[in-house]
């Protein structure tokens, strides 16, 4: 059987953070990465950023608007671990805290055009009730010390959502 | 030898009875499918809703098969349960699609089942909790010994899975 020299594809991906929907929060920010296979590699642009503060605006849409953009090319031999963006919103609490408002995450999407994403957030949630109210007290959520998790198959059995 | 990558996520699930769920899903492939990349199984977080009624995994799946046949093209099935602040869990539905066969991405939403038992046991899943399951994971997706089974109608899970097909044309299959 013959076997198929590798060939090099690149993935151009352009966009923005354009909004979020939060009933309860007000004044988050929101950083992304990507998170990827071994046989990728970024080649140009940042994966990573972090957007500016928003509040939300005054009338009946209650949007927080980020407009932030997304500019990033990839270059791979193989769809498998095709890029996921991570988003992680953050916002202040009753204390004046920094805390975790929610993680998300989506692929990349496959086919070339423009595309419109929403991604539902989630955050963890302590499993006992006096860690829930301790970490309310102190201002200090159960957060992930790398959100990168969140792209992940495995191990999320043991992540109360 | 052909190659699928079936890459997409467990989106979430909507209309079950209870709020906190989480699912246990995997892919069944016939004997000349070979996984070359991915994990053929797994288990979301649990997940309560804050808001609407819809719990949301995003759990991605990443699959690389290569396969010499279109016999047993994968099936995904789940097990969606639910999980109680005591920490028990009680089986919500069955459930089980075919991955698409058409490159591209798909929204999918399959439905679940749940078997009912006896009167004796849905009074007790009623007060106490439990209640039967299936002891053999196959009867999911296959339906051979389906005629034994009573069941009741469960939620529906939502998927959305990228297809991406590669050398199918040189086995003479149009796609």
């Amino acid at each position: 059987m013959a076997t198929a020299s590798p060939s090099v594809f690149l993935l151009m991906v352009n966009g923005q953070v354009e909004s979020a929907q939060f009933p309860e929060y007000d004044d988050l920010y929101c950083k992304y990465c990507f998170v990827y296979g071994q046989d990728w590699a970024p080649t140009a642009g940042l994966e990573e950023g972090i957007s500016q503060i928003t509040s939300k605006s005054q009338d009946v849409r209650q949007a927080l608007v980020w407009n932030f953009p997304i500019d990033v090319t990839f270059k791979s031999t193989n769809p498998y671990g095709w890029p996921q963006i991570v988003l992680s919103v953050y916002g202040p609490d009753v204390f004046g805290n920094d805390v975790v408002r929610g993680y998300g995450a989506v692929h990349v999407p496959f086919s070339p055009g423009r595309h419109k994403r929403t991604i539902p957030m989630f955050v963890p949630e302590s499993t006992s009730k006096l860690q829930k109210f301790t970490s309310w007290f102190m201002g200090r959520r159960p957060e992930y010390t790398d959100p990168k998790v969140v792209a992940q198959g495995e191990g999320r059995e043991a992540q109360p959502g | 030898m052909a190659e699928v990558h079936v890459i997409g996520q467990i989106m979430g699930a909507s209309g079950f009875s209870e709020s906190s769920l989480f699912c246990k899903w995997g892919i069944h492939t016939g004997a000349a499918w070979k996984l070359l990349s991915g994990v053929r199984e797994g288990q979301t977080q649990v997940d309560t809703p804050q808001i609407g009624d819809m719990a949301y995994w995003s759990h991605p799946i990443d699959l690389h098969f290569a396969t010499k046949g279109l016999q047993g093209w994968p099936r995904l099935h789940f097990q969606v349960w639910s999980q109680d602040s005591f920490g028990r869990c009680q089986l919500a539905g069955y459930g089980f699609c075919h991955v698409p066969s058409s490159p591209g991405t798909h929204q999918l939403a399959c439905p679940t089942w749940r078997p009912l038992g006896s009167w004796r046991e849905q009074l007790a899943r009623a007060f106490v909790g439990g209640g039967p399951q299936l002891l053999h994971g196959d009867t999911i997706y296959s339906g051979a010994d389906r005629y034994r089974l009573h069941t009741a109608a469960g939620g529906t899970v939502h998927l959305e899975i990228g297809l991406l097909l590669r050398n199918f044309d040189r086995y003479g299959v149009e796609c």
